[in-house]
Formats: structure tokens, sequence, C-alpha cells
């Protein structure tokens, strides 16, 4: 066997054995693990043997597992981040005269920036942690061996659901978000002005505010409003599962493996955010082109 | 070669597959890494040239020493450990060590009851049992429900249908685990130490079943165990590992009778009460 092997090995063209070792090389790295999990995952969708009811019932419970129990400190966080941003951008363009792109600001910070990240932060450090430790478990109890061995893939089975239902919750978590950091906050800063009788001398209604908005906001600004949340929830679930298949058979593993999974989740979201913003960098650099 | 239904020929096993199998890894990454391993060092081997032949309908015993790989051989056969040399036959049919995967091997109707019952902790035991059929759709709802309802009277854990696994002592899961098994109409069955916690009243309700197996269905089941009193209650050949080997088949008679070395280590207590009863 292991004679054949190496002829095998001695058969390959110099160009052959390049993209083998090459492939071994990235398959070897984090990331190459994680694209081929990804990727892994996208192909388990056209397996044979597939069961809708069954999937779809995992998919609906993962988006709910990962949606509804993230919604309140999600509302909360957005509408005091959106109270911020509004107080703070309305006071100081003011102060400086340049009311007119108040709209434009708030499209930036919010609906582009603050809303993916900060839904893709919380969800990763609420669902990501908790399917690392949930799939942990499975490894270290052997159910995954179990499943594999009556002919059940697991990546099917555990990794296929979490990721669509993830992503799906993601998506819509974001939309939540952004809404909820613009209605919640204007409402909040209306209350604040209410309660302490214009202290901050503030001039807001909600008419001003949303025609502002909807001038600002550009076709882009709702593909990526789409696009962002897809990408991040893809990255959380792919990186939890990731994580938590590769636990070896020790229990000490899961709690390591739970914080890894988070911080190199924020770490990739970030990365990831930088380069899709790159749209948004490129299409100013045209603007001044076209200016100057 | 149509009569059998496993063989292994020359089987080298690494002790790396002892840490689980990775699912999230491409299997290509930790094999090539394994072979380098274990070429530069013996110790990394924990199997060195296994031989066995599974005759179809023929049950046998694996017994040994605990932490020498018994375990690990059923893992190999299950195809969640891959092996580093040799060669394995399902039913006639050689499946290369590239794609000898826990998948490719169920789909050879292969079962197989793991040493702790691992059932899916978030379903129902009715659902355990079910989740295998449901997700091949091997049949329809009322044929699934019967087939389940059939497996469960069979075991004794019908009355703990609606009950989650955790719920339940070890032994019930491990009846689930085997019942689970059954109700897939594996054509060959590995058994991981399937005695171990029942008590001596479900051991001896067991042990017809697996007998029934074989001769109804025509099962061929692969035993490890410690509880080598199985081997002789169900007529069957004991084959032991013994310095990274696997022996001969003899029958439970031969092994107590014999002058070898393992029959002195493992038949001692027996061999000393055998003259007087």
């Amino acid at each position: 066997m292991e004679k054949t092997q190496l002829k095998n090995w001695q058969k390959m063209t110099p160009v052959g054995r390049l993209f083998h070792t090459l492939g071994i090389f990235i398959l070897k790295r984090r990331f190459g693990q994680l694209i081929a999990l990804f990727l892994r995952t996208v192909a388990s969708l056209f397996d044979k043997s597939h069961n809708f009811k069954s999937d779809s019932r995992n998919i609906i419970l993962q988006t709910f597992f990962t949606g509804v129990e993230i919604l309140i400190p999600l509302f909360v966080v957005a509408t005091l981040f959106g109270t911020v941003v509004i107080i703070e951008v309305l006071s100081l363009m003011g102060k400086m005269g340049f009311s007119d792109i108040v709209g434009t600001l708030m499209v930036v910070v919010i609906i582009r920036e603050l809303s993916p990240i900060l839904t893709a932060f919380l969800i990763a450090g609420r669902t990501g942690s908790s399917l690392t430790t949930y799939i942990g478990g499975m490894v270290i109890d052997s159910e995954v061996d179990a499943l594999a061995t009556m002919g059940i893939n697991p990546i099917r089975y555990l990794v296929m659901p979490s990721v669509i239902g993830g992503t799906i919750a993601t998506i819509i978590m974001n939309i939540i978000f952004s809404a909820s950091a613009i209605g919640g906050g204007f409402l909040v800063t209306k209350g604040i002005i209410f309660i302490t009788g214009n202290a901050p001398n503030l001039q807001i209604t909600w008419s001003y505010l949303s025609t502002e908005i909807t001038k600002a906001l550009t076709i882009p600004d709702f593909v990526f409003a789409i696009v962002k949340p897809l990408v991040f929830g893809i990255i959380i679930t792919i990186n939890a599962c990731y994580q938590a298949l590769n636990i070896k058979r020790d229990i000490r593993q899961v709690p390591k493996a739970t914080s890894r999974s988070v911080i190199s989740s924020f770490l990739y979201i970030v990365f990831a955010d930088v380069v899709l913003s790159l749209y948004y960098f490129i299409s100013y650099m045209q603007n001044l082109s076209t200016i100057i | 070669m149509l009569d059998e239904a496993l063989r292994l020929e020359d089987v080298y096993l690494s002790t790396n597959e002892l840490s689980g199998t990775m699912f999230s890894i491409p299997r290509a990454v930790s094999y090539f890494e394994n072979i380098k391993a274990s070429e530069s060092n013996k110790d990394y081997q924990l199997i060195a040239g296994a031989n066995l032949t599974l005759k179809l309908g023929e049950t046998i015993c694996i017994g040994g020493p605990s932490g020498k790989g018994k375990s690990a051989i059923l893992r190999l056969i299950a195809g969640l450990a891959r092996p580093l040399k040799g060669h394995i036959y399902y039913f006639g049919e050689y499946i290369p060590a590239e794609r000898l995967t826990a998948l490719e091997v169920a789909k050879r109707q292969v079962g197989f009851v793991l040493q702790n019952a691992a059932l899916i902790s978030n379903l129902r035991v009715v659902d355990n049992i079910a989740l295998p059929l449901r997700y091949h759709k091997m049949g329809t709802e009322d044929e699934i429900t019967k087939k389940v309802n059939m497996a469960m009277d069979l075991m004794r854990v019908r009355d703990f249908a609606k009950m989650f696994p955790h719920e339940l002592s070890v032994g019930m899961q491990k009846r689930v685990a085997i019942a689970r098994s059954w109700a897939m109409d594996p054509k060959l069955l590995l058994m991981d130490e399937p005695t171990a916690g029942l008590d001596n009243y479900n051991r001896r309700n067991l042990l017809p079943l697996i007998d029934n197996m074989r001769t109804m269905f025509k099962t061929s089941i692969i035993i490890v165990t410690h509880d080598l009193m199985i081997a002789k209650e169900l007529d069957c050949n004991l084959v032991f590992l013994h310095q990274k080997k696997l022996t001969e088949p003899h029958s439970f008679d031969y092994w107590l009778r014999s002058d070898s070395e393992i029959s002195k280590d493992q038949f001692r207590d027996l061999q000393s009460v055998s003259p007087n009863t």
C-alpha cells in the first residue's frame, strides 16, 4: 500500500505536485479550513438524502434561537446608540453650520457601519458562543460520531441549518437595528428634549429627519444592508461550527474553543467590514476625480 | 468472497486517530500528517498488521486488555478512523483509504453502537430511534412508527418513549442505542461493550436478542467486550488483540484450555474454577 502511494506521488507531474503541495499548504491553515468547511456546507445542500421537512424545521428553530432571544438587548443597544448619534450629529453639525449633511452622516454612521458591526458583535457573543458550546458538547459525547455512523452527514445536520438560520436572523436583526436606532433614537431624543426643557437647544422633527435620511440613502446602501450581515452571519456561524468540530475529545477544550470562536469572529468581522467598505472608498475616489 | 461480510488485510492504525474524528478538517490533511508521523516513530502505531475475516451471519467477539485499542478497531471498521496502511473490504467491496469515511461505510448498512450510547440529547427516545429512518426516508411515516415501536418493544424501552436521554439510566440509554441501530436493518452490526452498564436481568435479555438478530436477519455482528462469557453464551468465536495484532478466531473452550499467554492473562480465574465444575 505504502509503495503504491509513493509511486502515485512520483507519478505526478511537477505542475501537479506544485498544486498538490499548494492545496495541502492552504488546507493546513485555519483560514483554508474555514473556507473548506463553508464550501462543504454549500455542497451538503445538494446531498442526495435530504429531508425538506426536518431541515426547514431546524433552520426555523435556529433563526428563532438566534433572533428572538437577542431582540431585547439589541433593541436597547440600538436605541441608545441611535440617541447618542442623533444628539451628537445634530448639535455638532448645527454649531458648525453643516446641517444639510445630517442625513448623510446618519446613513454613514448608523446604516452603513454601526448597525451591521454591532449586530454582528451581539450575535457573535450570543449565538456564536452558544453554537460552539452546543456542537462542542455533542463532539465530546461522540454524538457527532454517532450521527456519522448512522449515515447522517454532521455538516448537513448541524452546520447547514445553523449557517442558514443564523444568516437569516443576522439580516433581519440588522434591519431591526437600523430601524430602531433611527426610530427609537428619535423618540428618546424627543423625550430628552421634553424632560430637560430643550436644554441641549435642538430643533428636530420626524419629517426633517426622515426626509434628510431618505435623501441621503442610495441603492448601494440597500444592497450593503443585505450583503454585510449576510457575510457577517456566515463568518460567525461557520467559525463557531469550525471551532466546535475542531475540539479534540477533551472537555477542557470547550470553553477555550468558545472564547476563541467569539474573539476570532470579532476579528474576521472587522476585516470583512474593511474589505466590503472598499467599495465606498473606491466610489469616493471616483467622485473626487470627477470633481477635480 | 461473496459470503464474507468484512475482511481486514494487514491494517495499520495510528494513535493520532484516537483523538476523535475531525469533521471540520478535510481528511486528506490529517492523513498525510499521520503517515509522516508514524513513519518516523513506531510508537505512534496502535495496531500493526491486523487481519480479520468475518463471514456473513457470523458473530465474533474481540477481547483483550483495556487500553490496547479494541474500541479503535471498531472505530476503524465504522470509518471513524482511517488506517495508515492496509485494505478493508465490506461485503467483498474494497473502499480505498481516501474514500473511507463514516458516511461511506454507513451506506453499506453498517451499524455502530457506541460505548456511551451517544443518543442525540435534544431529541426524545422515539425521535432518536426514528431520526435515521426519517433522514433517509426509509418508508412512510406509518411504516417508520411501526418500525420504531417494534424496536422499542424488542429492547423494552416503550415505557420511556417520551423521555429525554438524560432522564434515562446508562443501561437504558444503551438499550435505546441498540434499538436505534436495529431499526436501520444493519447487515453488519458493531457493538462496543453492549453489556457494560446492564444489570444481570437485562444482560440475559439482550443476549437472546443478539442471537435472534443473527439467526433471523442474518446480521453479522462484531462485539468488543470485557465480558468473555458472552462468547460462550452466544457460542461464537473469540479474537484477542495481542501485541498490536489480532489473533486467530477460536472458540471459548479452546481459549480456556489452551496454554498460550493470552489464556493465562484473560482466563486465569475461569481456569481455576473450571476443573471443579
